[in-house]
């Protein structure tokens, strides 16, 4: 099959779910549904609740630029620390890195959500606790990325300097890290994207920020209300990706005068870490606190065989059915509308709104809504996954498609071919292979993420451990975590090998290949 | 490297300010919108402190189970918790007192309503047996810890052979509020749901449910409820005798003050009484039979 084949074939996902749909749909709710879209065009303007959203944006930024900075430093020693090659330098032998990378599977394997829950029960209602939600999995999902980057690099340099005579640290830094920047720019970048993302859903959950007061307005059924958070949540994030963009295109090529890239990098490093002083002001963190007292309630037991015993099957098997049904789904859309729409002029910038739309609304948000005209059930669930993952997958597309080489589709286009023909064969075949990469990487982030749409009734195991949770049954709480992260990670080395594969080859793409390796 | 660490000691070092004075922080389940929640709280906030003489601040949190977390870990002074909440909180965190509850929360009830044109053929009825007329509609609780949204209804129901697996959709929904369940029902996302009795009462008499669109189907048998829980260590923090102060400052508050009577009837209620802790017990059996308490 062509690669563009491969890109089109997981639209396949549609059959089940139409067939689902009937019996799915009961459309009570659809005026609802119809007010929400229609507040869109008008959102409250009222002075109080601009300066309420304003706040509550400004504290999730604060979240999510403190975990993202956490979790930067975590990832790099976590990293460095894990990498063989570094490893057999330093110790002359490769174990303590591989059982370090070991161990730091564990934190990555839950989503950070499990973790603002734990942490809650440890650390009380602070926002300190959604930082370290997100820095903990991020951090250990940066230390692989970065360990395998290491160990990727090319030996010759390092030995060089090793046998000039240098001290093992200098001779790493020096032959390490210059090849590595370009890949821990776009990285780092895309990790802020997704830290932005983050901080916004446990916001839902009430661990801070903005995303509480977007689950009570629209609980409540202001939309009006709903509306002025979620515009002032996308002029951030519009704004936020932009300048991530732009940073990186231009620090991807050479810059006029040598040392210059050296030089703006440490003067965004200087103004991020000035930044993160107010940020901690403005969401009261307060790490004495967050440490002190660390409490577990001695009435609440942690372990007991009966609370492993649960109908195990059925519970993996919907958690996963829900996965690979989201995974498809997200991977199906954009592709498909681009198809059928690129003769209008409109498609693109159409597409441009409903992604930034569908990443902007956390997941349980959307499933909220689509409870208005479907039953609970996996259907919503599936939907508000896959839309949500469509919206990130889907602006990868374009910027990959857009940063190609226009020359092959222009003279497609002179030769005749209508534009449809010129997209599939020009621009869908060189991006296919980095997208479907980077589809198999979402869909182990979609794994993790099955348990935030728990809410709504998916079944599968985010169902349980949510009810567990609000019983305080941690006896209960733990067997489903175990299994959850055995789940993820078996998840996520399928997603590395399926990659493996697919990326065996050499990248034609420069724009989303930088993205993809994460 | 050491410069680094040099960096990060002076960056972490400024951000844990010293405690500012005692501060009493008060708190609430979220059962209703939160606009109206900020609005009573406040009132509260304002007036135990004039009456105390100490600092209180209200403390929103956004989930039922978190105000729970919240109590147990000594994050909130004095919470006004549902019945199973206020026992689940009880029960992890020794110590805490039942300070008082409204003139209403002995003999609370809930009630089922319904959409009036997604169920034509149903009739308000005063049999609990004829809750099994519920089954296969979509169907709505509050929030999954509330007493008088999903705990008590969820008992009768299945006093009724109603299971939750028995709804559409094999699976009641969750609105997260007494005010969202009114809004849900009435738009006909959902067709039937149960809630706070004297929510409902409140929101008719405010004119804010629209009575051709919703039906009261049943009120259901009555059942203790919310209750205001304090931290045993208060008098230790606030100096002695201080949680009898506040209780007192609690049952005294009455209609003759305009402030009281706004904090009244915003709490829907004439006045607060001492609140036995023993009449919770049937809320516990309850709970330990629904899963709720463990």
């Amino acid at each position: 099959m062509t690669p563009a084949g491969q890109m089109l074939i997981p639209a396949l996902v549609l059959l089940p779910l139409l067939w689902l749909l009937p019996g799915a749909v009961h459309g009570g709710g659809l005026a609802l549904l119809l007010q929400f879209w229609l507040a869109a065009l008008q959102p409250s303007l009222d002075p109080h609740l601009l300066l309420t959203a304003l706040r509550g944006i400004g504290v999730t930024l604060a979240i999510a630029l403190w975990s993202w900075f956490l979790s930067l430093l975590l990832g790099f020693a976590g990293g460095l620390l894990s990498s063989v090659a570094v490893s057999q330098r330093l110790w002359r032998c490769t174990w303590p890195a591989l059982l370090i990378r070991r161990l730091l599977a564990f934190p990555r394997s839950l989503h950070e959500l499990l973790w603002g829950l734990i942490l809650l029960q440890l650390m009380g209602l602070q926002t300190g606790v959604a930082v370290l939600a997100i820095a903990l999995p991020y951090g250990a999902l940066v230390a692989r990325v970065m360990a395998d980057q290491l160990d990727a690099l090319p030996l010759q340099p390092i030995e060089a300097l090793s046998t000039a005579g240098a001290p093992a640290w200098a001779a790493l830094f020096t032959a390490f890290l210059p090849p590595l920047w370009p890949q821990v720019l776009s990285y780092g970048g895309y990790r802020l994207e997704c830290a932005l993302r983050s901080a916004t859903l446990l916001g839902v959950f009430g661990l801070g920020g903005i995303g509480a007061d977007l689950r009570l307005s629209l609980q409540s059924l202001q939309f009006h209300e709903v509306w002025t958070s979620l515009w002032c949540l996308a002029v951030v994030m519009l704004l936020l990706e932009g300048t991530v963009r732009w940073l990186q295109r231009r620090w991807h090529q050479p810059l006029g005068s040598v040392g210059q890239r050296g030089l703006e990098l440490l003067l965004l490093a200087l103004l991020l870490v000035l930044l993160l002083i107010p940020s901690a002001q403005l969401m009261e963190l307060r790490w004495q606190e967050l440490f002190s007292g660390w409490h577990w309630p001695a009435s609440l037991p942690l372990w007991d065989g009966a609370g492993w015993i649960q109908p195990w099957l059925p519970l993996i098997g919907t958690t996963l059915l829900l996965t690979l049904l989201s995974a498809l789904l997200a991977l199906a859309i954009t592709p498909w509308v681009l198809l059928l729409l690129c003769p209008w002029r409109g498609c693109r910038p159409l597409l441009q709104l409903l992604g930034l739309l569908a990443r902007l609304l956390p997941p349980p948000l959307t499933a909220l809504l689509l409870l208005f005209v479907l039953k609970p059930g996996l259907l919503p669930a599936v939907l508000a996954l896959g839309l949500h993952n469509a919206g990130i997958l889907g602006r990868l597309l374009l910027e990959g498609l857009d940063a190609q080489d226009q020359r092959a589709s222009e003279a497609l286009r002179l030769a005749g071919a209508g534009p449809r023909r010129s997209l599939l064969v020009a621009g869908f075949n060189t991006v296919a292979r980095s997208y479907l990469s980077f589809g198999a990487y979402r869909a182990d982030v979609i794994l993790r993420e099955s348990v935030v749409v728990g809410l709504v009734g998916a079944g599968g195991l985010g169902v349980l451990l949510l009810e567990s949770l609000s019983s305080f049954a941690w006896i209960e709480v733990v067997p489903v975590l175990v299994v959850y992260a055995a789940l993820t990670l078996i998840g996520e080395s399928a997603a590395d090998a399926y990659r493996s594969r697919l990326l065996s080859g050499p990248l034609p793409l420069e724009g989303l290949n930088q993205a993809v390796r994460s | 490297m050491r410069s680094l660490l040099v960096l990060l000691a002076v960056l972490l070092a400024p951000l844990s300010p010293v405690l500012a004075a005692q501060v009493l922080r008060i708190s609430a389940i979220p059962d209703q919108n939160p606009e109206r929640l900020n609005r009573l709280y406040g009132l509260v906030a304002a007036e135990l402190s004039d009456q105390l003489g100490v600092q209180v601040r209200y403390v929103p949190v956004i989930d039922y189970t978190a105000a729970v977390t919240g109590f147990r870990r000594g994050d909130l002074d004095l919470v006004w918790f549902g019945g199973l909440t206020g026992v689940q909180a009880r029960l992890q965190t020794p110590g805490a007192v039942v300070l008082a509850q409204r003139d209403v929360d002995a003999r609370f009830r809930s009630v089922f309503i319904a959409n009036r044109q997604a169920l034509k053929d149903l009739k308000p009825f005063t049999s609990i047996a004829e809750l099994s007329q519920l089954k296969n509609k979509r169907f709505s609780f509050g929030s999954e810890s509330s007493t008088s949204g999903r705990l008590m209804p969820q008992f009768f129901l299945a006093k009724a052979g109603v299971e939750p697996k028995d709804f559409s959709g094999g699976q009641p929904g969750f609105s997260g509020s007494h005010d969202a369940t009114i809004a849900l029902v009435q738009s006909g996302a959902y067709e039937a749901g149960a809630l706070n009795e004297q929510v409902w009462e409140s929101r008719l008499k405010e004119g804010k449910v629209d009575t051709s669109k919703v039906v009261l189907l049943w009120r259901t048998p009555t059942y203790p409820d919310y209750h205001w829980v304090a931290q045993g260590n208060l008098n230790k923090r606030f100096g002695a005798g201080f949680t009898s102060k506040l209780q007192q400052a609690l049952l005294e508050l009455s209609p003759d003050q305009p402030r009281q009577a706004q904090v009244l009837e915003l709490f829907g209620a004439k006045k607060f009484i001492k609140a036995p802790v023993d009449q919770y017990a049937s809320i516990e059996s309850v709970g330990r039979q629904l899963g709720k308490i463990r």
